[in-house]
């Protein structure tokens, strides 16, 4: 027993020595060796993005993840942030399922997982949750799209937004609508204003209607009529469209209602100068431009659209087609852009400390993105100066995807605009 | 039982140090837990002791909200008595709803109904009363500081909604242990056994469903000034009302520890799964999860959690029942 154990207690000893230095050399050469490694390739920079990828806007959210997550592989693709040693960008998920307090939880989640600038949030009361945390962490915020005004008029240091507000949106709506007139030199008299009655329908329409009256442009608006979302058939709405007789309409609509008004205007022929959207969802997706077909012809929708003569555009945009068999639009489009917007900024900041990316984006003038409009350049409130919106039109066109054309402003138009439209029931 | 006390106070003050090494996240987590553990209590005071099924409570809460938050807005009024404000309206409310349905006898499903539809009316108002926001609610300005409500890091709102859940449920648990209490299970049980007896069931209805209206209510100010945002559709949707129901279905309906105990289990279960499954591709794979759960505890634990919890811990405990 004795000698056993002494045996056992010798070559344990050797053995341990032994042990013990081949681990001491170990660790001196990984003690040495990781630095080195750590240089040449630096920690990835992680942004975090939140975005209602489940709940009723779980289609939208998750294009928003893609349009993020497509910028970040071409920042990685070419060469990550160069200030930081070359640093990849990391994209963190968050999913708000549509819900303010879960977009809140998430931020912290992703702030607490290594995220050093946020992104988000496509609905405007996550996006304030979110301003309100990232104010609260001091973190800088990116809203990549959301429109309600509020978002920046609460006095926030570290939330930017580079998308148009609800007032942008009216005034750019109520502009081009007098241009068009001014081009033709038509005085219509009579307007119809009809929206959807849910938060944005409810908000755009209201800005609009305020807007518009307050302008002058010699068209009264004479009836204003909103109805539920998910109404599953507006023949009484167009009744009363139709007893106002309009020259114009001006419609805030969600994918499926435009459909259906659309058709319904054509069942009881509605004449019409021209439908024109202040500026909502319902007019250039694809599936209902192609559904609509020549009924979705002539409309114009006010949106803050891809700028089809950019570059980067192109280059996205075909990258888009390749990877999700879908073209980038106008917030897919916006999605993308807040992710380069971000990665100039950190390039400038050459640093991930929040109050120097805070500093970079002041001072961001951001020229090479794909959206109409000029540089991202900030204004104290954090909202883009230069946030812009387009007309565009559905114009014939043999393929319902090269449909939706740009025509106002002269500067990014793609063809000229048709107006008066035909009628409805005019169009062969 | 009193070593049940004991354990219970030691699960307090475990609760009470877990800041010290808990990040803002996890603090995050613990909030909502004790949030929705509160409102699972409040509801809790109705429908788990007297049994009349509330579908309708997001009502109260959205009056806690939107009160506190508009007299800080045009008033500059604390939300601390703001939530005081909020609370007697929505006891007011809760009166006026549980009139209705009591005197006139709605039970089961006709009491569903009402409920229901007062939250459905309160959303549709809110919905258009532009001094409220109408439909694009109320954004919430950020002043930090105690009497605003209102705090930078995640630890004051971790103590406060802790104080809402200890509080509320001391509450419940005294009222349960009270006459009224015994009154109300009484009405649970057998509503015609109990009028037999000479129960007022009407008048322990309605301070059932004041008492309740009233706690509600409480946790609506503090979600405003947590989330900073109210939109109607949030405040008084179905959404909220279900979402509040559940953990007490899920821990134990009618006892004074069911609704924090499905809250332990089912707010971190969100939070987790949400996390894990956060890579893209598999959107929404965490709310199959929680559906399930919730599936297989009604099927298989039709008393909720706390009935299994009680029988393992019976030994140690020296429980009675």
């Amino acid at each position: 027993m004795a000698k056993d154990k002494s045996a056992g207690e010798g070559l344990s000893r050797r053995a341990f020595l032994k042990t013990c230095g081949a681990a001491g050399l170990g660790a001196m050469a990984i003690s040495f060796g990781v630095p080195t490694l750590l240089k040449a390739q630096p920690k990835p920079i992680k942004i975090g993005s939140i975005q209602p990828a489940t709940g009723p806007l779980a289609v939208i959210g998750q294009g928003q993840r893609r349009g993020n997550q497509m910028a970040v592989d071409f920042i990685n693709a070419k060469g990550g942030i160069k200030s930081l040693g070359g640093a990849k960008l990391e994209l963190v998920l968050g999913d708000s399922e549509t819900k303010s307090e879960v977009g809140r939880s998430e931020a912290d989640r992703l702030i607490k997982d290594g995220a050093v600038v946020l992104v988000g949030a496509f609905e405007s009361g996550t996006g304030m949750a979110v301003a309100t945390l990232a104010e609260q962490r001091g973190l800088p915020f990116l809203v990549d799209v959301a429109t309600l005004d509020d978002i920046t008029q609460k006095g926030y240091k570290y939330t930017f937004r580079i998308f148009p507000t609800s007032t942008a949106f009216a005034q750019r709506g109520t502009d081009f609508i007098k241009e068009i007139m001014a081009a033709k030199k038509l005085s219509p008299k009579r307007a119809v204003v009809t929206y959807v009655g849910d938060a944005f329908g409810k908000t755009q329409g209201g800005f609009f209607i305020k807007h518009f009256k307050a302008a002058n442009t010699g068209i009264e608006i004479v009836e204003e009529i909103s109805y539920p979302l998910g109404i599953p058939d507006l023949s009484g709405e167009v009744a009363k469209i139709k007893a106002a007789k309009p020259d114009l309409l001006f419609p805030i609509c969600r994918p499926g209602d435009s459909m259906i008004l659309t058709r319904e205007l054509y069942k009881q022929r509605v004449e019409l100068m021209g439908i024109i959207s202040p500026g909502s969802p319902g007019w250039y997706e694809p599936s209902v431009v192609r559904d609509l077909d020549k009924l979705a012809l002539y409309v114009m929708d006010n949106v803050p659209w891809v700028n089809p003569s950019s570059p980067v555009y192109q280059e996205a945009n075909k990258l888009f087609e390749e990877k999700y068999k879908a073209y980038l639009d106008t917030n897919t489009g916006w999605a993308y852009t807040g992710v380069l917007v971000i990665a100039d900024a950190l390039e400038r900041a050459a640093s991930i400390d929040p109050d120097k990316i805070v500093a970079a984006f002041k001072a961001t003038n951001f020229k090479d993105h794909p959206m109409v409009g000029d540089a991202v350049q900030f204004a104290p409130n954090g909202d883009n100066k230069n946030a812009t919106t387009a007309m565009v039109q559905v114009l014939p066109e043999a393929d319902p995807l090269k449909r939706v054309k740009v025509v106002l402003p002269k500067k990014f138009a793609q063809a000229e605009f048709t107006f008066p439209a035909p009628q409805l029931w005019d169009r062969g | 039982m009193r070593r049940l006390y004991l354990l219970l106070g030691l699960l307090l003050l475990v609760l009470l140090l877990l800041p010290l090494v808990l990040d803002k996240y996890a603090l995050g987590i613990f909030v909502m837990i004790f949030f929705y553990a509160y409102l699972g209590q409040s509801w809790n005071v109705l429908t788990g002791y007297t049994g009349h099924i509330s579908l309708g409570h997001a009502l109260y809460v959205g009056i806690g909200a939107y009160v506190s938050t508009f007299l800080a807005q045009k008033f500059g009024l604390s939300p601390w008595l703001g939530m005081l404000a909020g609370g007697l309206l929505a006891t007011a409310v809760g009166l006026g709803l549980g009139f209705l349905g009591f005197r006139f006898g709605l039970r089961g499903v006709y009491f569903v109904i009402l409920t229901i539809s007062c939250a459905e009316i309160a959303r549709l108002a809110v919905s258009h009363i532009d001094a409220v926001g109408s439909f694009s609610g109320i954004f919430l300005d950020f002043n930090p500081g105690f009497y605003n409500f209102q705090f930078r890091g995640n630890v004051p709102y971790y103590y406060i909604s802790l104080g809402f859940m200890v509080l509320g449920s001391l509450a419940v648990h005294l009222l349960a242990r009270s006459r009224t209490g015994r009154l109300m299970v009484a009405i649970r049980e057998d509503e015609q056994a109990a009028l037999a007896l000479g129960v007022n069931s009407f008048k322990y209805s309605m301070t059932a469903i004041g008492i309740s209206a009233f706690m509600t209510s409480l946790a609506g100010t503090f979600y405003a000034n947590y989330v900073y945002y109210l939109s109607p559709n949030s405040m008084f949707g179905m959404g909220l009302s279900i979402d509040l129901i559940l953990r007490p279905i899920i821990g134990g309906l009618g006892t004074v520890l069911g609704p924090i105990i499905g809250s332990f289990v089912l707010t971190p279960l969100s939070e987790v799964s949400r996390a894990y499954f956060a890579k893209g591709g598999l959107e929404g794979m965490h709310l199959v999860l929680y559906g399930v759960l919730a599936i297989l505890v009604v099927l298989f634990m039709r008393q909720g959690i706390l009935v299994y919890i009680k029988r393992a811990l019976k030994p140690l405990l020296k429980l009675e029942d």
